[in-house]
């Protein structure tokens, strides 16, 4: 089939090309639209996506959208969310130092942010950090936090250009000043874009989220704000981080490296959302496993005829 | 399908001695319409009893289980219900498997009764420190406050999803952090190959908890 014949092409060739390589042909549609403006033709088996570049310009050619055989652009997950485990395994597979391993996780996760944008997903949450990740080997941790530092700070030309909105949430008084400075820098200045919307949890954990909820209501209630009576489960999901978008709950969770867990990553606002344990390692994970996602979700949203949970 | 046959047939050698020492804790969330078919729901149960499980969880969105209750444990013999007063004791009691039955009301609106609880004490704390806040709304408080108010279940080890979507349908959140979730298929086709291949596979697992 075109796409796995196109996927096993890519990995032969080296990790840096991986993002740039031309597998399929796109023709975008101003993402302005809502979704079933768009062109789509289940009837499709030609494609796909024609790749620019890591990003594609603002200036690209805006023509019709065709998506891969067997997905409707009206059943496209809003919000899609990401556990990207199997960094250090996939270094260790090829005896590398761990730090290759998130290196190579990152060129990952910019593809796939990417093909969100021409699938015209509105909402990407990725889980880059989670509240236990702090035990790690502190190194590790050092590097993490020097990858994120550098990553945002490189990729915000990108982000302006590409129209992508950046949100992080999770604990942040645990991270360094200048890591604090940069996230609210780069939030107010991609705080009106539109085309997508990337929210990164780092030190974050599901657990954590709720209890931070709790801990403003009960400000507010102090504050004469709220009346005690009035505390509901509604009440705790409007204080939720994840409050920073239109759409808080995933569609479609998707967790790579076989692992079939949540880690105490959105806890609370996975109740409905469709669960995909993907078998690759996250440096591995490329478009036809996130298509093989996104038609997981489409064949469950037929079953359900379509119900909004 | 084949495998599972084989697997219930006792041809599969590997299947055959499951170590059940990781699975302290089974859930089982059913969808609300198959959870009608209580003939099915025992079934699983004897299934799961045969295997040697001893805890089980089940739960369905809209409590019917729960009102199903007495007649599952009319069917099952030597069956206890949780209670949470003596939880310790019962998770060690090895003679008896034993039953909760939970809802969606043990979710969301459990963590909202027990937010509510904290906040109480919050209002009427007399400590002026300055980071009130952050002594009284911890995580292990939450998980007190959830015990106090009839909703604070151990964290399952392994949660089957018997049903048409794979997702946990509402299952209380708190408790599912580093749960291994694993799609069934609908309850009316379930097979007992596939119930133990799921588990054998839950024993080879091996977690890091984010460390």
């Amino acid at each position: 089939m075109l796409f796995s014949l196109s996927l096993s092409l890519s990995l032969s060739l080296s990790p840096t090309t991986l993002t740039s390589s031309p597998r399929f042909k796109f023709h975008s549609c101003p993402h302005v639209l809502p979704p079933n403006r768009l062109r789509a033709s289940s009837q499709a088996h030609h494609v796909i996506l024609e790749d620019h570049g890591s990003f594609a310009g603002a200036g690209a050619a805006v023509e019709e959208n065709i998506l891969p055989a067997g997905l409707r652009t009206e059943s496209m997950p809003r919000h899609v969310a990401l556990v990207m485990d199997g960094n250090r395994r996939w270094a260790r597979i090829r005896g590398l130092p761990v730090g290759s391993g998130y290196e190579a996780g990152v060129r990952t996760l910019r593809a796939i942010v990417e093909l969100c944008c021409k699938l015209g997903i509105r909402v990407l949450s990725v889980f880059a950090f989670s509240s236990e990740n702090w035990f790690r080997p502190q190194v590790e941790v050092d590097f993490l936090m020097e990858l994120f530092e550098r990553g945002m700070r490189d990729e915000m030309g990108s982000l302006l250009r590409e129209n992508i909105r950046i949100s992080v949430i999770g604990d942040s008084s645990k991270l360094s000043r200048s890591l604090q400075e940069l996230i609210t820098r780069t939030e107010e200045a991609t705080k009106t874009n539109c085309r997508l919307q990337l929210i990164v949890a780092v030190s974050y954990s599901g657990q954590y989220d709720i209890v931070q909820a709790c801990k403003k209501i009960a400000v507010k209630v102090k504050d004469g704000l709220i009346e005690p009576n009035d505390i509901n489960e509604s009440l705790i999901e409007q204080e939720l981080e994840t409050n920073c978008t239109k759409f808080p709950y995933p569609d479609l969770l998707i967790r790579t490296s076989g692992e079939l867990r949540i880690s105490n990553f959105l806890l609370w606002q996975l109740a409905y959302t469709e669960l995909f344990f993907a078998q690759s390692l996250w440096p591995d994970f490329g478009e036809v496993e996130f298509l093989e996602a996104l038609k997981a979700f489409q064949q469950r949203q037929r079953r359900y005829g379509g119900r909004d949970f | 399908m084949v495998e599972s046959y084989f697997i219930s047939s006792g041809l599969m050698k590997s299947y055959k001695a499951l170590n059940l020492g990781k699975l302290r804790y089974l859930a089982i969330v059913v969808g609300s319409e198959e959870a009608y078919q209580t003939s099915k729901v025992i079934e699983l149960l004897q299934w799961l009893e045969a295997i040697g499980v001893k805890h089980v969880c089940l739960y369905d969105m809209e409590g019917v289980l729960k009102r199903s209750k007495e007649a599952i444990l009319e069917k099952m013999s030597n069956t206890t219900v949780f209670q949470e007063a003596d939880e310790n004791d019962k998770l060690l009691d090895q003679k008896h498997m034993m039953l909760e039955f939970v809802s969606f009301s043990d979710g969301k609106e459990a963590v909202a009764k027990a937010a509510n609880l904290l906040f109480a004490k919050y209002l009427t704390s007399n400590n002026s420190s300055e980071d009130q806040e952050g002594e009284i709304f911890t995580e292990p408080h939450m998980t007190e406050a959830l015990r106090a108010v009839g909703s604070g279940g151990p964290e399952p080890d392994l949660l089957l999803v018997y049903g048409p979507a794979r997702c946990h349908q509402g299952f209380p959140a708190w408790r599912i952090r580093y749960t291994e979730i694993v799609h069934m298929g609908s309850l009316k086709s379930m097979r007992y190959g596939s119930l133990i291949k799921a588990i054998y596979k839950f024993t080879m697992v091996r977690q890091n908890y984010g460390k």
